[in-house]
């Protein structure tokens, strides 16, 4: 009790000198720009250092917030017209919605770099409503990979597979050794749901190809129709059938996304493979070594096709027009933007002016090359639908679909998100 | 030989005209009149001899295996009261103050028998820690019980402890009559819970926990055998013959204990630093909270600061509607300046989390 209140003695001398420094301090004008965005942990801190060479040139300090529910947050904050200046978004659909509701200051009204890479459904426009670009894409990640412990590989003889057919294969193989092919978590604050939708996307790419994939985020093909319900029932047979995913459903749905390789690297696997974009490097072990501990190869497609690719991305876009504000967004349109967090690992980035010898390994770079040279692109499909579906009944309709394997109930569930009568196209790309 | 005994000092002022400290002081330095035969006595309890070493050895590492066993279940069971006990039993003050007397009187064959017999007993305490951790195997899951976590970051605090409880472990050793108050000291700085602690922290895998209860176990060690020495020597113990004789040497051989001391005190500021920052984030944390949700009410709060940066684990329990977590963070980098990692439980259900920078 007495170390107690000793500590607690020096606490408040402590305190009070804390006090009377501030007091004493005048502090200085600085230019503030608050930014949101869905960095959380070591990705919020790879974001301060990547935005660090922009506040020591200019003095402009940002202060950024990130939220592991962020479209959620973000449209709650537009709901109450707490406005950040800038928003760092993975999901385009809400760009265009604030867009088309005149909250967002387009970038014709910004000195933006005029090769920065722009964001559609294809991967290489910007959000755009009515002609006008609204955001710039920042960050981008791979999303149709599979990461694999390469040892475990080798050691047992699993060869990587060049066609959808050779991965069923390679899974039955692995459940008839008497392991769990697949490792899968899905549990992200209010966004659970995500790592399902991005499953449904890869599998409709890839069985129907782009023309169906485009029509299908535009509300054109439905949830209901066999298409989609076909992809359901393909990625029912992972994650619904006993001894095919590690822990069944529960531990899918209650396990934080972050940790479901973790079983990989334990000295006997608990699982082999894992579904997971680019962007989950920052999240391995510290002691995994990518290309030795675990490695991705990229979600083949039907009868060893070359795989079509869906990507990712954050996209930043600014409500307020004040001269910092537009500064550090056409930043964020530089080539040189993210540089440091490149450096750091964990950041591809979509400027085709990046400088590619800054990155920490080979891993980013090759992810960049996927990108550029993919011969079918499309940008994730929920974060491009209409927010109250890809974003909304989708995200949750996927925890329906692994608690209840019923693929009519999810369908119909999340087809309801539409506004009624269903089946209108949201605004695409510019007129 | 005999040698004079020094009459205890008389000439002191009054004690009325003295400030308390100085009243402390004049109490360490007065001055018993010891014989040469009484100190002998007192060094053969210290440092058993002959036909005494097998039952002094069988008595003290029996002791150390009861007394541990004690507190490292005490610890497990997370009891304050039966660590206690553990260390009203704990026989490892007794070769420290050897320790200290043998450095004071050079006696190097007795200076080595009570290093063999601390280092002896700090392994056994250790290993009987660790083995009754196995054996409540079970009882500790993934994180460490209060008790435990309580003696696995030492701060500066314990220094002071430490020393204080030596010069009254010298103080009780060197004048007649104050021998009850040996519990006390033991009480005071405890030597066999830190050891059980390192002992069960090493079992469960904890070695952070391990590397900090064997610091405060350090630290206790150096600052009772340097204080209690100095005790020995201002409080006429030591006779004046053996003081002449050293010299300056006496000076030279509390140096190397002293150094110790200090560079100790490098990881223990740093300790208490951080104790200190971890306390002032709670308060700012509490205060952010209330202004975020006033009906929320803190279940569960875990900060853990580094420079500026913190990792908070938050479970709130509240009536009203659930705010964003994002809002709260931003709220305690506002009130403290430190980004932070924030995980927000509900203890309904649910989570939350947000990042600031």
């Amino acid at each position: 009790m007495g170390r107690r209140q000793a500590e607690l003695l020096v606490l408040l001398v402590v305190s009070a000198l804390l006090a009377a420094a501030c007091t004493t301090t005048s502090a200085g004008e600085r230019l503030v720009v608050d930014v949101f965005g869905p960095y959380r942990g070591d990705d919020a801190r790879a974001f301060a250092a990547s935005v660090a060479p922009f506040e020591e040139r200019t003095g402009i300090e940002i202060r950024f917030v990130g939220s592991g529910s962020f479209a959620r947050d973000i449209q709650d904050r537009v709901a109450d017209a707490d406005y950040p200046d800038v928003a760092i978004f993975p999901q385009p659909a809400i760009i265009r919605e604030f867009a088309r509701d005149g909250i967002l200051i387009p970038l014709s009204d910004v000195d933006v770099d005029e090769d920065a890479p722009r964001v559609s459904r294809t991967g290489d426009a910007t959000p755009t409503v009515l002609g006008r670009d609204y955001g710039v894409w920042y960050r981008a990640a791979v999303k149709s990979l599979v990461w694999y412990p390469p040892t475990v590989f080798a050691e047992r003889g699993y060869e990587i597979p060049e066609s959808w057919e050779d991965l069923v294969a390679l899974t039955e193989r692995i459940e008839s050794d008497g392991l769990t092919p697949w490792c899968l978590t899905m549990e992200s604050f209010a966004s659970t749901g995500w790592v399902g939708t991005d499953w449904i996307e890869d599998i409709v790419l890839r069985l129907h190809g782009p023309d169906v994939y485009d029509d299908w985020v535009d509300g054109i093909v439905s949830f209901k129709s066999d298409e989609i319900m076909e992809a359901f029932d393909i990625f029912g047979e992972v994650v619904n059938e006993r001894g095919r995913v590690l822990g069944g459903a529960h531990r899918v749905l209650n396990t934080r996304w972050q940790d479901a390789q973790i079983p990989m690297f334990e000295p006997e696997p608990k699982c082999l493979l894992h579904r997971q974009a680019s962007f989950y490097r920052t999240h391995l072990p510290g002691s995994a070594v990518i290309g030795e501990d675990t490695d991705v190869f990229l979600l083949p497609a039907p009868d060893g096709g070359e795989p079509p690719i869906v990507v990712s991305g954050d996209i930043a876009a600014a409500f307020t027009d004040r001269p910092e504000v537009l500064a550090f967004l056409q930043f964020l349109g530089s080539p040189e933007a993210g540089t440091p967090w490149a450096k750091l690992g964990g950041f591809t980035s979509p400027h085709p002016d990046f400088d590619t010898s800054v990155y920490a390994d080979g891993f980013d770079r090759r992810m960049g090359e996927i990108i550029e040279n993919a011969a079918v692109i499309r940008f994730d499909g929920s974060d491009s639908m209409d927010p109250a579906v890809g974003t909304g009944t989708f995200w949750t309709g996927m925890e329906t679909f692994v608690r209840t394997a019923d693929v009519v109930r999810t369908v119909t569930e999340i087809q309801s998100g539409y506004p009624q009568p269903a089946l209108l196209p949201t605004e695409g790309s510019a007129p | 030989m005999t040698t004079t005994e020094e009459l205890p000092d008389r000439g002191s002022p009054p004690m009325t005209e003295q400030t308390p400290l100085a009243v402390i002081w004049a109490k360490i330095r007065e001055r018993e009149a010891w014989t040469d035969e009484e100190r002998e006595q007192v060094l053969d309890d210290l440092f058993p001899a002959d036909q005494r070493v097998i039952p002094y050895a069988k008595r003290f590492f029996t002791l150390i295996i009861l007394s541990t066993t004690i507190a490292a279940f005490g610890l497990i069971g997370n009891s304050a009261a039966v660590v206690i006990g553990a260390m009203l039993i704990a026989p490892l003050m007794t070769p420290m103050l050897a320790l200290s007397a043998s450095l004071m009187y050079a006696q190097m064959a007795r200076l080595i028998g009570s290093v063999v017999i601390i280092v002896l007993g700090t392994i056994g305490a250790i290993a009987t820690g660790w083995l009754a951790s196995a054996i409540a195997g079970g009882t500790l899951t993934t994180s460490l019980t209060p008790e435990l976590v309580a003696r696995t970051t030492p701060s500066l605090l314990d220094l002071g402890i430490a020393v204080a409880a030596g010069l009254a472990g010298g103080y009780v050793l060197t004048h007649k009559g104050s021998g009850a108050s040996l519990p006390g000291v033991a009480i005071a700085v405890a030597l066999v819970p830190p050891l059980a602690t390192v002992g069960v922290s090493l079992e469960v895998g904890n070695a952070t926990a391990a590397s900090g209860a064997l610091l405060l176990y350090v630290t206790n060690l150096i600052a009772i055998v340097l204080s209690a020495a100095v005790v020995m020597l201002i409080s006429g113990f030591v006779p004046d013959y053996i003081r002449q004789l050293a010299k300056g040497k006496i000076g030279l051989r509390l140096l190397p204990w002293g150094i110790a001391l200090l560079a100790i005190a490098i990881p223990l500021g740093n300790h208490t630093k951080s104790v200190i920052d971890n306390e002032l984030l709670t308060r700012q944390i509490a205060t952010a909270v209330e202004e975020w949700d006033p009906q929320a009410v803190i279940v569960t709060l875990g900060a853990d600061r580094d420079g500026d940066h913190a990792v908070v684990d938050i479970t709130i329990a509240t009536t009203a509607d659930r705010e964003p977590a994002w809002k709260l963070a931003q709220g305690i980098t506002e009130a403290s300046g430190v980004a932070v990692d924030l995980n927000v439980n509900y203890r309904q259900e649910g989570r939350d989390g947000a990042s600031t920078s």
